[in-house]
């Protein structure tokens, strides 16, 4: 398929779609009301149904009972709307429904929220932030991939330059290969046909054999999430192999800082870039490595210092990690405020690395 | 799927070799500057560039800032969604111009609506006064000066061409608004054909 300019939240709507999304549901809130926009006006073409929910509560409890029921379901919000969600996230996480959450975040403030969760018990959640529109539509796709492979509920952490910015882009449906059946969802059927589950918290089994217990199923679902910790880091590094200086950043900040780093390789700065794609898990050890010839790791995120806390645990004292970003938000309260041009942290980067060399 | 990482993706320098054209569209609220921007943006899209368009507006239907920045590029978009510096302007009114004059490269092109916006002080740049809003009354489109002004733009830099602009805004316009083509194609072609909008000497591509 040719490339076609689309909003980013229209992009994402379409390749959720595209990788066979059905049920979609979620309550208005900028930036992410442009995608539950675009899954109302497209939804019923494709077969599948959007709901306009009253609360963002409402909405993913929605979404995990059509996911319950097999189909391939997503919900959304902003950071604000998902702190709702989070009893809802944990609970599905631990009685293994996948859906997707999207996650158009108001800015870069809820790492935090995104990569802890604030759902009880011990869960975790695959978060992928994608830097462009681009790597959004393909990150819509592998999330519900991850999310059935894994039997788990998934985040994307895009942001206002995801949901409202419009580029070229191609949505053609990825094939991430083969996945287990969903011999567990639930088919409306009780008694004799056999493939009725419960679909619990606190054990997975049927009516009349209740299960493993609290125990060994939670036992179990934290061997998995350790298993998706190992197996499902993502990152991108650039110009690491000789840096002196490595900057990490995250989503849609990354572009900028590459591009200031480009520039100070041209120049003739030894300086390297290094973004977690997947923020959970968080490529601790590729970090490490990029990182093997840096005397100082710079973190740049737009909020009061969340990442920083990942990046330290990885590079474990062997170099000063020292934070570039700050609180900055624009004045509609939607977006990223001043710090995040090319100028800004042109002029950060270039101060903080003549300070610590001094 | 296993995990993946990208690594030294592309040789160091290719940055300045790619040929790339940048638009910042300025005006107020209600002059049809965001509807202009998508055209262009569609428009360049349709003709194979790389495009990338970013809005930036306030809560007010009419009279508050609106801007739009457009990034064209023959192929392989790199650029961010937030501009530092641009090629050119297109300018619908005056009142926030400062902010444009501060982002415009030396030498750069200024498309400006001379009806609101010809007041805009000397700088380092090529200004085209084009009187979009007499024109627009002209071919009895007054509600479509911006699309006078897109298809003067068009001829001046040559970043796209008129019947991909009149392809575009046909596209765009929702069904309930068909009444407007007509008057839309006229503005754009009466400003493509402007004697105000000469064909500059150095187009983008």
């Amino acid at each position: 398929m040719a490339a076609r300019l689309l909003q980013g939240s229209d992009a994402v709507a379409q390749a959720a779609i595209a990788a066979g999304c059905r049920f979609f549901s979620g309550y208005p809130m900028l930036p992410f009301t442009d995608l539950l926009e675009s899954m109302a006006r497209r939804m019923a073409a494709a077969g599948g149904v959007c709901m306009n929910a009253e609360t963002e509560i409402e909405a993913v409890n929605m979404t995990l009972g059509a996911a319950a029921a097999g189909a391939r379901s997503a919900t959304g919000s902003c950071g604000q709307g998902i702190a709702l969600m989070q009893e809802a996230i944990a609970e599905a996480a631990l009685n293994e429904v996948p859906f997707v959450v999207f996650n158009m975040a108001r800015g870069q403030q809820d790492y935090f929220q995104a990569t802890r969760g604030g759902g009880w018990g011990d869960y975790r959640t695959i978060c992928l932030a994608p830097k462009d529109v681009v790597e959004a539509v393909e990150h819509t796709q592998l999330l519900f991939h991850l999310a059935d492979q894994y039997r788990s509920p998934v985040m994307m952490y895009g942001d206002y330059l995801i949901s409202h910015t419009y580029m070229s882009v191609e949505v053609d449906p990825i094939d991430f290969g083969p996945l287990p059946p969903k011999d567990w969802a639930l088919d409306g059927s009780r008694g004799g046909t056999g493939r009725s589950r419960q679909i619990w918290t606190w054990a997975m089994g049927k009516a009349n054999d209740p299960g493993p217990g609290p125990d060994l199923h939670w036992q179990r679902i934290a061997e998995k999430f350790d298993g998706v910790a190992r197996l499902e880091q993502r990152w991108e590094s650039k110009w690491c192999d000789d840096a002196e200086t490595v900057i990490v950043s995250f989503g849609t900040a990354a572009p900028f800082v590459e591009q200031v780093v480009g520039e100070l390789r041209d120049d003739g700065v030894r300086v390297g870039t290094f973004r977690p794609i997947s923020l959970w898990p968080f490529p601790e050890k590729p970090l490490a490595e990029a990182c093997a010839s840096a005397s100082r790791v710079l973190v740049f995120e737009v909020n009061a210092g969340q990442m920083i806390d990942d990046v330290r645990l990885a590079v474990a004292g062997r170099a000063p990690v020292t934070p570039l970003g700050r609180v900055s938000i624009d004045f509609s309260g939607m977006r990223q405020g001043e710090i995040l041009t090319v100028p800004w942290i042109r002029d950060r980067v270039r101060q903080v690395i003549r300070e610590v060399t001094v | 799927m296993a995990a993946e990482s990208y690594s030294e993706a592309e040789p160091r320098g290719q940055r300045s070799q790619l040929l790339q054209h940048e638009v910042l569209l300025t005006g107020i609220g209600g002059q049809g500057v965001q509807l202009a921007a998508k055209t262009l943006a569609m428009a360049a899209t349709a003709e194979g560039h790389q495009v990338l368009m970013s809005s930036h507006y306030g809560g007010e239907m009419r009279g508050g800032q609106t801007e739009a920045s457009i990034v064209v590029a023959d192929e392989g978009l790199r650029t961010v969604p937030i501009l530092e510096s641009v090629w050119s302007a297109f300018v619908m009114h005056s009142r926030y111009w400062p902010g444009v004059a501060a982002r415009l490269r030396p030498g750069g092109v200024v498309v400006a609506n001379s009806n609101v916006a010809g007041d805009l002080p000397d700088g380092d740049f090529r200004l085209f006064p084009v009187p979009a809003g007499d024109i627009a009354a002209e071919v009895g489109a007054a509600m479509s000066a911006g699309f006078v002004l897109l298809g003067a733009y068009s001829t001046i830099t040559g970043l796209v061409g008129i019947e991909a602009l009149v392809a575009a805004m046909k596209d765009l316009v929702p069904p309930y608004r068909t009444q407007h083509l007509v008057v839309n194609e006229a503005a754009l072609r009466a400003g493509a054909s402007s004697p105000a909008a000469p064909l500059l000497g150095a187009g983008a591509w």
